[in-house]
């Protein structure tokens, strides 16, 4: 409670400033009037004409199960709006990169249109595409036989529950820094440079195709500046004219000259930004900026210092350079509500962290980006602010700030020590691996020259149990899909149980990681994108394309869930079953098998007398660390050898504790089919009530070096907790510690009333909320429901 | 030196009990039964038996288990039969779903320290530490003065947060092993005093007295309850106390008034005096702390529940709204 405040200050709803300019705000404004406006950027699609050509790829969509129903009508749907593309005469004599090159250059400088909006001061609009794969008649042939079998083993390994296993697009950030540093022509030198040497055939004309896709950026933006040119010419309003005139001049610079300026800048960023989307024919889900504060940097400083602009200058720029990224979710068009808008798109800007000897890097732009986000209150680009032990107070306690004002979190923070110890424990050099950038959500990964793979292959960590405990059969169809461990009523210890958990762990991640090396082989064998590698270091060099492992870092990941659901489940066997006798196996198996129908009070007693990962006891949480560090060190021996591409772990279990939960049996935890599997390195839901601190220690005990890509661990906070400048401190504190003993990423939700409702009817999930009271104790949803009405409708004012 | 205490409750990331993050320790045992006690449960010294009716599935393991046939479900609930339950744990230890609660927990001092040792660096970065609450801590006081000295070897800090009613001997035993002290100031009338507390005022005083003596730091604390304390006289009575008998009292809080306490009260068949009292206003708690500041207290401040005349209901307008274009 602050000492100086009068009374307890109203909670605000976060929404976007009063304070954008009208420009800004008409823009925001257009981009949510998706149903009514004109422009959108919805997918076109292109083809070479040929009667086998193929404009949509499975296994970049693969890791969402829901849609795989829906894949033939998309790939038909594609194909018969598909325009043909002109292409040259010679055009099947080249080899596929530079097909891919050419059909790229001939679709964005002719096809695409080349809209600006009124107002706009960064252009490039159009950006959503369905390229034809330009793959000749026989590749088309192998191509579609592969991605058959691929298919239908990861159908198969969907539908028991075993996981997902995809070869997703984005995820990555290319070396943008590169890129502003010494423009495209930059690169471009480089390349011609390499051309002088002793190439193969194959190794000359892949060079040349990456050169190409850096002219086609460069065709673009002149494009654009054409435009811009021609609607200045029509232009009545001079303020406007001129707007247009700078934007015509900048853009004919482009991105193939080093910015001139901050607006420059920000102006080529997007273009070359937007064109990985249009080459990846991806709407942009994971494709992320990296350490944009760092590089954008010396651009804004000698602007502000020269006097060129002001620093709100400088935010308007910024506020409409972060409008364009949300037409991604246009990709959805007429289907989803909202426009399809969900939060899951993560093209990720990170902001501040640490620098080679600790020290650290917030800037100026950190903190205008800062602004920038709380103003415009949109879903992209998605901020992750990199916390380490040098972060300073003052920007830890405006970033804590933000958190604490916004319903559902304005961004997710990323820990720098923890994060580091994982990037060098799979190889990094500790020297390289400060600079780590994220994508996605919160995923680790080196910036430029990292194609490491990290929502591909999802496994269900939960079937190991139900495996284990019925000699690896799936108990709803009885098929054989893990290894045979034997009649678990012959395990007379627990150690052979673990054993069985253990080897089922191990097939499954065979499973999944063979499924996923499969769809991981085809896009290298058929989906090269030159304009991408040639923003990656070393493809170039090596002669091979991005998807081919041709960068310096090629890794992949397996997503793990459920990491909490398998602790509670064999702490569970341990304690009732062998410890303490309070069921035996034989119950437990048939008990399972039924569900638990006639079997309440044992599946009560397994919920509340054994422990339950979360709540910071050590006897759960030691077999929690076993198991995370033994299936994470199992992925890691994987590795598709076609391209080089190792596997290590992840926590980022999206929202797959959902569709997985039916297809999962009854698990000794006490958890019956359908209800969900945890998600991320969170307690099961309704299993942790000891409050944050103890649920950060539990999760810092996992062993997290071993999970490089990152673990998401989400804590939901009641608005009580962050009310005044006095909490805002304490959940600094909170975050200085969560550095300290917890994981590698954090996300914060501060909840407002409407989510408070529904905890009354799903009180499971929010068993850790706490309201706190000075010297009383209650969990939320252990107080009356009376009581739990006036909570609620006194949150947004006084509680 | 080890002893053994009855806690009814560790709450670890409390942020309302002293400064910075703390795990807020309740023992068991008062000496006041004050009228508006919302942690009724720590007001009796002894371990009791209790049935969370919200968690019973009706299996009766309990009743069957009970080696004091002490238990009986009927249609109106559970019935505890207290005069023959030994409060052995034994019922609690068969309940499938937690339903039967023995409140109170046996803990050693070293074990209890070790506990809460777990959130240390949450203590450190947030200067925070241990809060010794309740119920009243010096009630066990030997047992708080062994757990306060195993915190402070740990570099914990300790604040005891107390209603002031002991024996003199025993305050100044344990502000020797304490850093910080939270006290409750609730009502200067003697009388008033009395009948809702249950003791006499006098001794609280001199105790605040020697609190104040200490030098420690102090936060006073009033709990503003409708018809028992929320009166300005008694707001300036305290204000004056403060100001003029005690220095080193760094803030001074106002407590609104809350009924969320009123489901433990079913626990215990008893139904919360206050159940249907209104909740404070935000103008009464702002009247109310600027009397005190008035009086020269400096650093007042309030918190909790208030009620307020811009309540935002959500259900009952309902909006027409066009279900086609």
């Amino acid at each position: 409670m602050t000492i100086n405040e009068s009374k307890t200050p109203i909670i605000e709803i976060w929404t976007h400033s009063d304070n954008l300019s009208k420009r800004v705000q008409k823009l925001r404004d257009h981009f949510y009037t998706f149903h009514e406006r004109e422009e959108t950027n919805e997918p076109y699609a292109f083809t070479t004409g040929t009667d086998w050509d193929e404009v949509y790829t499975v296994h970049d969509w693969a890791n969402e199960p829901a849609i795989y129903p829906f894949f033939a009508s998309i790939n038909q749907t594609l194909k018969s709006m598909a325009v043909k593309v002109e292409i040259p005469e010679n055009y099947w004599e080249f080899g596929l990169p530079m097909r891919r090159a050419i059909f790229f250059h001939e679709v964005m400088t002719r096809y695409m249109p080349t809209l600006i909006l009124e107002g706009e001061l960064i252009v490039g609009f159009n950006f959503n595409t369905a390229l034809s794969r330009s793959l000749n008649k026989s590749e088309t042939k192998t191509r579609n036989k592969e991605m058959k079998s691929y298919f239908k083993e990861a159908t198969r390994l969907n539908e028991i529950g075993v996981g997902t296993a995809s070869c997703v697009p984005g995820h990555l950030i290319p070396n943008y820094a590169k890129v502003m540093r010494v423009g495209l022509k930059g690169i471009v030198e480089e390349y011609e440079e390499l051309l002088k040497g002793n190439l193969t055939p194959k190794h000359r004309e892949f060079i040349e195709s990456l050169i190409l896709s850096c002219k086609t950026a460069q065709s673009v933006s002149v494009r654009y500046a054409k435009k811009a040119k021609q609607l200045a010419e029509s232009e009545t309003d001079s303020t406007r004219k001129e707007e247009l005139e700078k934007i015509a001049e900048m853009c004919s610079r482009g991105p193939w000259e080093v910015p001139s300026s901050f607006w420059e800048a920000l102006q080529s960023l997007w273009i070359v930004h937007m064109l990985v989307m249009a080459a990846e024919s991806y709407p942009g889900a994971g494709l992320s900026h990296g350490r944009w504060d760092q590089y954008m940097y010396p651009f804004y400083k000698k602007d502000i210092e020269s006097g060129v602009i002001t620093r709100e200058l400088a935010k308007e720029l910024m506020q409409c350079y972060w409008i364009k990224h949300n037409y991604v979710y246009d990709y959805q068009g007429k289907l989803g509500l909202n426009q399809g808008i969900n939060s899951s798109f993560g093209q990720l800007m990170t902001l501040s962290g640490c620098g080679p000897n600790g020290e650290d890097l917030t800037n100026d732009l950190t903190w205008l980006a800062l602004e920038v986000i709380e103003d415009m209150n949109l879903f992209e680009p998605k901020p992750n602010v990199r916390l380490h032990k040098n972060t300073p107070q003052d920007f830890l306690i405006r970033v804590s700030e933000m958190v604490a004002k916004a319903q559902g979190s304005p961004f997710l923070m990323n820990f720098d020590e923890h994060s580091i110890e994982g990037m060098v424990w799979q190889g990094v050099p500790r020297e390289e691996a400060w600079d780590y950038g994220i994508v996605g959500c919160l995923e680790n990964t080196m910036q430029g020259n990292d194609r490491s793979d990290t929502v591909d292959v999802n496994i269900n960590l939960v079937k190991a149990v139900e495996f284990a405990m019925n000699d690896g059969k799936d108990l709803a169809t009885g098929k054989q899909i893990g290894i045979k461990t034997g009649d678990p009523l012959t395990f007379t210890s627990f150690d052979q149980f673990l054993g069985a958990v253990k080897a089922q762990l191990v097939e499954s991640i065979r499973l999944l990681t063979e499924a996923g090396s499969m769809a991981d082989t085809i896009r290298a064998k058929y989906q090269p994108t030159p304009y991408l590698s040639a923003l990656m270091d070393k493809c170039a060099q090596n002669g091979k394309d991005v998807n081919e492992g041709g960068t310096v870092w090629n890794f992949n990941t397996v997503e793990g869930m459920g990491i909490a659901t398998v602790a509670d489940s064999v702490a569970a066997v341990k304690k009732m079953v062998y410890d303490e006798k309070k069921t035996s196996m034989s119950e437990l198996v048939q008990a399972i098998e039924a569900n638990f129908e006639g079997y309440e009070e044992l599946r009560q007693l397994l919920r509340s007398k054994a422990p339950k990962f979360g709540n910071d006891d050590d006897y759960v949480d030691s077999i929690a660390r076993e198991l995370s560090m033994f299936w994470a060190k199992e992925a890691f021996k994987h590795k598709n050898s076609y391209t080089g591409r190792q596997y290590r772990a992840g926590y980022l279990s999206w929202n797959y504790f959902i569709p997985l939960a039916p297809l999962t049996a009854a698990t000794p935890d006490g958890r019956r089919r359908g209800e969900f599997i945890s998600g991320g390195v969170g307690a099961v839901q309704g299993m942790d009530s000891k409050g944050p601190t103890a649920s950060i220690r539990s999760v810092g005990k996992l062993g997290l070096e071993t999970i490089p890509n990152g673990a998401s661990h989400t804590i939901t906070l009641s608005p009580s907790m962050v009310k005044t400048k006095e909490h805002v401190e304490k959940l600094a504190a909170l975050l200085r510690a969560y550095n300290k003993v917890g994981g590698t990423a954090l996300q914060i939700n501060v909840i407002d009333s409407a989510t408070l409702r529904d905890a009354q009817t799903n009180p499971d999930a929010y068993s850790n909320l706490m309201v706190r009271v000075t010297g009383y104790n209650a969990y939320f949803t252990q107080v009356g429901r009376e009581l739990q009405e006036e909570i609620i409708t006194r949150t947004e004012h006084s509680l | 030196m080890t002893s053994n205490g009855l806690v009814t409750n560790i709450q670890r990331c409390s942020t309302e009990d002293g400064p910075g993050i703390r795990t807020t320790v309740f023992f068991k045992g008062c000496p006041m039964k004050c009228v508006w006690c919302h942690n009724i449960e720590t007001i009796e010294a002894d371990p009791v038996l209790v049935w969370y009716a919200v968690k019973c599935i009706g299996d009766e393991a309990c009743v069957r288990a009970c080696p004091e046939s002490a238990l009986e479900l009927t249609p109106d609930g559970m019935k505890i039969n207290h005069d023959l339950c030994q409060v052995c744990g034994t019922c609690e230890e068969a309940c499938p779903t937690g339903a039967m609660k023995v409140m109170g927990t046996n803990w050693s001092s070293d074990d209890l320290i070790e506990e809460l040792l777990r959130d240390k660096v949450f203590f450190d970065t947030s200067n925070g530490g241990v809060t010794l609450s309740g119920g009243e801590a010096t009630y066990q006081f030997e047992f708080a003065i062994d757990v306060a000295i195993g915190l402070q070897e740990n570099e914990v800090h300790v604040a005891l947060d107390t209603c002031g009613y002991c024996s003199d001997k025993v305050m100044r035993e344990m502000l020797d092993h304490v850093d910080m002290i939270l006290y409750d100031l609730k009502i200067m009338d003697p009388a008033k005093h009395e009948e809702f507390t249950g003791v006499p005022l006098d001794r609280v005083l001199a105790n605040a007295q020697i609190v104040a003596d200490s030098g420690k730091p102090i936060w006073i604390r009033t709990p503003i309850i409708p018809e028992h304390t929320d009166s300005e006289g008694n707001i300036r009575s305290i204000a004056q106390f403060i100001a003029t008998k005690m220095q080193n009292v760094e803030r001074y809080d106002l407590l609104a008034f809350n009924r969320m306490c009123t489901d433990k009260y079913t626990l215990f068949d008893l139904e919360y005096p206050l159940k249907d009292a209104d909740l404070i206003t935000e103008e009464t708690m702002e009247r109310l702390a600027e009397i005190a500041r008035q009086e020269g207290v400096s650093q007042v401040a309030w918190s909790g529940m208030t009620k307020n005349s811009k309540i935002h209901i959500t259900n009952d307008e309902q909006e027409e709204r066009p279900c086609a274009n």
